[in-house]
Order: structure tokens, then sequence, then C-alpha cells
């Protein structure tokens, strides 16, 4: 078996269970090397179970799992000495220098000393922390942490960079700083699997995604195979009279031939959700059947589905 | 993989002590309560107990010269913990899983303490013993009996720091360590011939005293300031201080690398 072509993540039947909880119920995964793949899920959904098991912290109790070649399990030593991993927690001693922290980290994984502090001072430019660098590691914000945290994770040139909700917690400036980050590692040709709560994340930077939920993939594909499965958006609808929700549900379904659960009413509000594949043309037709149901409308409008709406679209189940 | 093995455990060894030990200079408060506390417990031990009794150990001498050694060790024993505190810290935060995702021996993140931990324990020892000299105890083997008693303090120190990071890690919970491991550092420092002769303990004391580390540390100190049979004592820490060195240590790294 030759590493070097094939997939750099191929993961099939993983199971995994902790305790009564299942986690991850037979999950099927493949990453094509160069590309970037984003998990897109809730909390919950089993994104870092499924990371911890790539980067060998965490041991399947089904399924097999090859990341660039090797064994997740028998060859642990041989995956780690290729993957570098930016945990959800970054992986820093606050209380060393940043450079510090690069060097050790760097040293751990096989690097020479004086390869290392090339290397620390070499990223920490690529990653605008060259003024921080000296200082410890306490004294950082959010964002340069998470840089630093990226840079650790780059030192020994990893071929899969692995990274948990990287722009989880930052403010938007940050998010868009690591983003970029990101970007330029893609450009280098760096594989990348990251996980996101972020749909819009997903929508704009990744190649593949994959989404997650509670233990199961429910579906993979590029952004726009994957929108175009979501809708392009969803109509929203607020009644003049709260009562009048459940006449305007079978009104809908009915004009406009929709299946039962594909329409959300919100209890007690006179407010009804439904997906609009064809955009206004599907805000049209709504208002054309509510008024031919002599349903009186207060508002309505087109919105881009929620992460909630997109997994709901997807799988077709009611939420 | 067979050969690197050991290469990589001392390098990455190395590694880890470089980062304890940088820690320590960047943090020197740290070292208060190590090096600091034990010269206030010292004095007041003697001040309070100094005076108290002549004992009926051979070598007749005074209750101070017998009570300065199980000083020495109990204070060992109670800077030890801190050692598996510190682990569990590093357990609980993304570094573990840095590390853990890391080709580096796993091993080496709970070796790279011992070295860190046994500089510590010396430069306590030393402190220790220049002021037990100001308070009138004097060792009878000179400097060789100095670096020997400094030595002995040492290899008790890190027996107890093994064995408790095994049990830091068992606990897995920093807060409930932090108030479960010092009793137990407490409690064999009392239960030994630390601070009185085996044979005027309790009753059902006496056989654990007798089997105590701390006693078998406390009287191969006594042998070398006051003289005395040193090697059953050293026969006994040996022991000791190998066992749980080994056996400890090796339910801790592997505790430490399991994965979940």
């Amino acid at each position: 078996m030759s590493p070097a072509c094939s997939p750099a993540i191929e993961a099939a039947g993983v199971v995994k269970a902790f305790g009564p909880v299942t986690a991850l119920d037979r999950v099927d995964l493949t990453v094509g090397p160069g590309t970037l793949t984003a998990l897109l899920g809730p909390n919950g959904a089993g994104k870092t179970t499924l990371v911890r098991i790539i980067a060998t912290l965490s041991r399947p109790d089904a399924g097999r799992v090859r990341v660039l070649g090797y064994d997740v399990a028998a060859q642990a030593a041989q995956v780690r000495a290729r993957i570098g991993l930016t945990g959800q927690y970054a992986g820093l001693d606050e209380e060393l220098r940043g450079r510090d922290n690069l060097v050790l980290i760097g040293r751990l994984a096989g690097l020479r000393r004086r390869h290392a502090y090339q290397r620390a001072a070499e990223l920490a430019g690529t990653f605008g922390l060259a003024d921080a660098i000296d200082r410890t590691v306490r004294t950082y914000s959010g964002g340069m942490r998470r840089r630093l945290d990226l840079a650790a994770s780059l030192m020994a040139r990893p071929a899969l960079l692995v990274l948990d909700e990287p722009t989880t917690g930052l403010d938007p400036g940050s998010r868009q700083q690591l983003w970029a980050a990101l970007s330029g590692l893609r450009a280098e040709g760096t594989t990348m699997l990251l996980t996101t709560q972020y749909l819009e994340e997903a929508d704009r930077f990744a190649d593949m995604v994959h989404v997650l939920d509670r233990g199961r993939i429910l579906a993979s594909g590029t952004a726009a195979q994957l929108k175009a499965r979501a809708g392009s958006g969803v109509a929203e609808i607020r009644l003049y009279e709260a009562a009048a929700a459940p006449a305007a549900a079978r009104a809908l379904a009915e004009r406009l031939s929709l299946p039962p659960g594909a329409i959300r009413t919100e209890a007690g509000t006179g407010r009804l959700t439904l997906a609009a594949p064809d955009g206004t043309a599907t805000l049209l037709a709504a208002a054309a059947a509510l008024a031919a149901a002599g349903i009186t409308v207060d508002d309505l409008g087109l919105r881009q589905p929620s992460l909630d709406e997109a997994f709901l679209a997807l799988t077709g189940a009611a939420a | 993989m067979t050969a690197a093995v050991p290469g990589r455990l001392a390098r990455d060894s190395r590694l880890i002590a470089g980062r304890q030990l940088r820690v320590l200079r960047m943090n020197p408060g740290r070292l208060i309560y190590p090096l600091v506390q034990p010269l206030v417990l010292l004095v007041l031990f003697v001040s309070v107990l100094g005076n108290l009794a002549v004992t009926r150990q051979p070598g007749d001498g005074s209750y101070r010269e017998f009570l300065i050694p199980g000083v020495l060790v109990m204070n060992a024993a109670l800077t030890a913990p801190a050692s598996g505190l510190a682990l569990l810290r590093d357990a609980g935060n993304g570094l573990a899983d840095r590390f853990r995702s890391l080709p580096m021996s796993r091993a080496a993140v709970l070796t790279g303490r011992l070295g860190p931990d046994a500089v510590i324990f010396a430069v306590q020892a030393v402190l220790l013993l220049g002021e037990a000299a100001l308070l009138g105890f004097r060792v009878r083997a000179g400097l060789p009996g100095l670096a020997a008693i400094v030595a002995v303090a040492v290899a008790f120190g890190l027996a107890v720091a093994v064995t408790s990071t095994w049990l830091a890690l068992l606990i897995n919970d920093a807060e409930t360590a932090e108030r479960v491991l010092y009793f137990p550092a407490i409690a064999i420092a009392f239960v030994s011939s630390a601070f009185a002769p085996v044979s005027d303990l309790a009753g059902w004391m006496q056989p654990i005293a007798r089997a105590n580390p701390v006693s078998a540390a406390a009287g191969l100190i006594r042998s070398l300031s006051s003289g005395g049979p040193a090697a059953r004592p050293l026969l006994q820490l040996a022991c000791w201080v190998t066992g749980l060195i080994i056996v400890p240590g090796m339910l801790a790294v592997r505790r430490w690398q399991a994965p979940s």
C-alpha cells in the first residue's frame, strides 16, 4: 500500500459510544489529498469525537480509520508523525513565551534545535505574531492564541492538518484573520479537515462539506450541492391571527403540494416557515395560496436557511 | 521504531525537563512553598518539640538530633504531591492533547518531570541542612555524609512524587486531588519513626511504622548524622524507592497514554 496516492483520510463504519451515548454511528468519511474538508454540525453531533479518533487521541469501538495510508490504531506513531492538530482548547503552555511553545512543540515533533527556532520565527511572521512571540502566552488575546496554536500545529509541516472548531469564540476580525491564514495554507496544498458550527464558513471555504448530526453523516458534497438540496432560502410568514396557523398550514400544503412535514408552525405565534426552493416564486405562490384561503397575512419574507433548517431540508425529517 | 525509543525517551525527557525549569524560572514564586515553608516548619518543630524529651534511641543524642532527620523527610513527603498535581493540571487542558498527538515518547511527559523535581528536593534538603546546622545539628560523616543525606531526601522525594502522580491521574480531578493527596503525605509522616521511636508509638501503629519508607529514610539519615547501623534502613529504603518508582511509574505512564 503506497501512502502517497491514498486518500488523506479514509474512515469506514466508525462507531464510538461513551456509556449509553452513541457519539458516532457507522460513520464513513473520505478526505482527498489537498482539499479543505468541513465537518458541519451542531454541538454534540460527534464532530470532536471523530476528529479525536483521526488524531489518534481516541480509539473507535468499531470500524477502520486510515490517515495518510496508516491505521490510526495499529500505526498511531506513523500517523502522529504526519499530522498537526489544533484542538478545541489551545494546546499551549500559558506560562511560557510564544517562542518557547513553538520550539518545544517543534522539537517534540522531531525538529532539530536550530531548525525549530528558524521555523518558529518564520511562522510567527506568517501569522502576524512577530511582535508578540517573546511575550508569555497568558498575555495573548483569544485570536492570537488561536493563531499561535495553529502555528504550533504547523511546526513540523504536517501533511494533514486537523482543526476542531478553530473559529469558535473568536470575534469577527480574528475569525477573518484565521480564515486568511487557512486559505494561505490551502493555496500551499496542505490537506485540512476542520469542524465548524457555521454553515456560512463551510460554504465560503470548504471544498467538501460533510453534515454530521447525532453521530451520523447526513449529507456530503460541495457547498453548492448541499445548498441546492437545502433550497435557496426559507419563506417566513406571520399571520394576522395566531389561531389561523393550522388552517394556513393546511392551505399551503394543499396548494403548493408540499409534504406535511415541510411546513413548520410555531405554536401560539402565528408564524410559519417553509423551504423556498424557488425563492421569490415560492413566496408569491404561498401568498396567493393564503389569499385564496381567506387568511390575512401580517408579514412575509425570504431569508437564508439556518443550520437547523438546512438539516431539516437535507434529511427531510421533522425537527 | 525499536532502536529509536530509548533515544527518543531521553531526548523528549530533556525537552520536558527544560520546559519545567523554564516555567519555574518565569514563576519563581512557585518555589516559595517547596523551599521556604520547610524552613519555617523546621524552626517550628525544633522550637516547640526540640527540648521535649531525651530519647531512648541508641546513640543517646538529644531529641533535636532525632527530630531533625524526621522533619527533613516529612518535608520531602509534603513537597512531592505538587508534582502529580502539576501533571494533572496539564492533563486537563489542551496541552495534553497536543502532547498525545505528537510523535513524542509517551513516557517523557512523566520522566521529564523527574529531573526538575530532583533539583527541588535537593535544594530543599540543602537549605534545611544549612538551617539545621544553625540549630546545632551536626553530621558525623562530614561532607560525604551531607551529600548522602541530600541523596536520601531526593530518592525518597522522587518515589513519593511518582506515586502521587499515579494517584493524581487516578483521581483525575485537580480540585479533588489537591485535597486528597496531602492527607496520605501527612499520615505516612506521622505513622513512622519521623517524630518518635517506633517503640513509643501506639501498638497498632508499630508494624506500619516499621515498614514505612519514611521510617527507613529518617533512620538512614540518623545513621549518617549520628552514626549507627545504616545497612537495614538503606536496604529498606532502596526497595521502597525502586518499587515506588517502577510500579506506580509504569501505571502512571499507562494511565497518561490510554486513549479514551
